[in-house]
């Protein structure tokens, strides 16, 4: 009997869930950039530097990119198995990037 | 010595790997947008793996260029002058922001370069991981195409952006 390859399989016997946890999660992770940004410009939150002589940048950067991998990895043990409806999985990852590049674009910052 | 230490970073991580992503996905952004889901008769869509390769060198140069910038370039170019220094050519912060019309390159530029540019390393993965995973279903699936086409043309946009950048503030304040 011929056996087939995982990439052989027909892509749409899978479910979508794995992309659209990935997709999702990157946009929460760049949206938690943003608000460390924020938070820290507007003096609430300044995150410890992890290397001191690179500046505050390394807590903000580390911080948010645990925040990705941890939605990341809670969205993928919930989705990986199942369809999840692309339009609003696609629109909130759109907002939520267009958010965080609003938060760390410096004019934003003077209205704080 | 023809180049510093330091400008050899710089080259690594302005030219090498941030122009080696921006090569990637713009490789990678053209096949997506081009490519019709043909498939060839083993049902796999042409050219899935090149792309999904393409995606993934480009997720790869791309985190190994912020890594590059914010731990190894950005502590020299912050570092602040010894009081009374005059020559300020090394140490390119206090340089910019001794002009008020360079100001800006450290206020705006170097501010932007600083975050953005890890909102662009994790939805370039988010594509990578897709394209990988997906293999031709980013082909065949629309919904999966868009997707991924859209990740990966914010991800250009702004490398390509964050890179014109770091142009202008090596172009004056150069790390020699």
């Amino acid at each position: 009997m011929a056996t087939v390859s995982r990439s052989q399989l027909p892509a749409l016997a899978r479910t979508n869930g794995a992309a659209m946890a990935a997709a999702l999660g990157a946009g929460i992770g760049s949206c938690a950039m943003g608000v460390f940004v924020l938070l820290n410009e507007a003096g609430l939150f300044a995150p410890p530097a992890l290397y001191g002589p690179a500046g505050g940048v390394t807590g903000r950067t580390t911080l948010a990119t645990i925040v990705w991998l941890l939605a990341w990895g809670v969205l993928h043990a919930r989705w990986k198995s199942r369809d999840v409806a692309p339009g609003p999985v696609f629109t909130w990852t759109v907002v939520l990037v267009v958010l965080a590049i609003v938060a760390t674009f410096p004019p934003v910052w003077g209205l704080l | 010595m023809l180049f510093s230490e330091r400008s050899l970073w710089t080259m690594v991580h302005g030219i090498g790997l941030g122009g080696a992503a921006l090569l990637g996905l713009g490789a990678a952004v053209f096949y997506l947008y081009a490519a019709r889901p043909a498939s060839d008769t083993t049902g796999n869509a042409i050219g899935s793996r090149a792309f999904a390769t393409a995606t993934v060198f480009s997720a790869v140069m791309l985190w190994l260029t912020v890594i590059i910038g914010t731990y190894v370039i950005f502590p020299p170019y912050r570092a602040s002058p010894p009081a009374g220094t005059s020559d300020l050519s090394q140490f390119p912060r206090a340089l910019v922001l001794a002009n008020p019309s360079t100001a800006w390159l450290h206020a705006f530029a170097m501010e932007i370069k600083e975050h953005v540019p890890w909102i662009a390393s994790m939805l370039a993965t988010a594509a990578a991981f897709t394209a990988v995973r997906y293999s031709d279903g980013v082909f065949r699936d629309r919904s999966l195409r868009k997707m991924v086409l859209t990740l990966l043309a914010i991800v250009f946009v702004l490398v390509a952006g964050i890179s014109l950048l770091g142009v202008f503030v090596n172009k004056v304040a150069p790390l020699d």
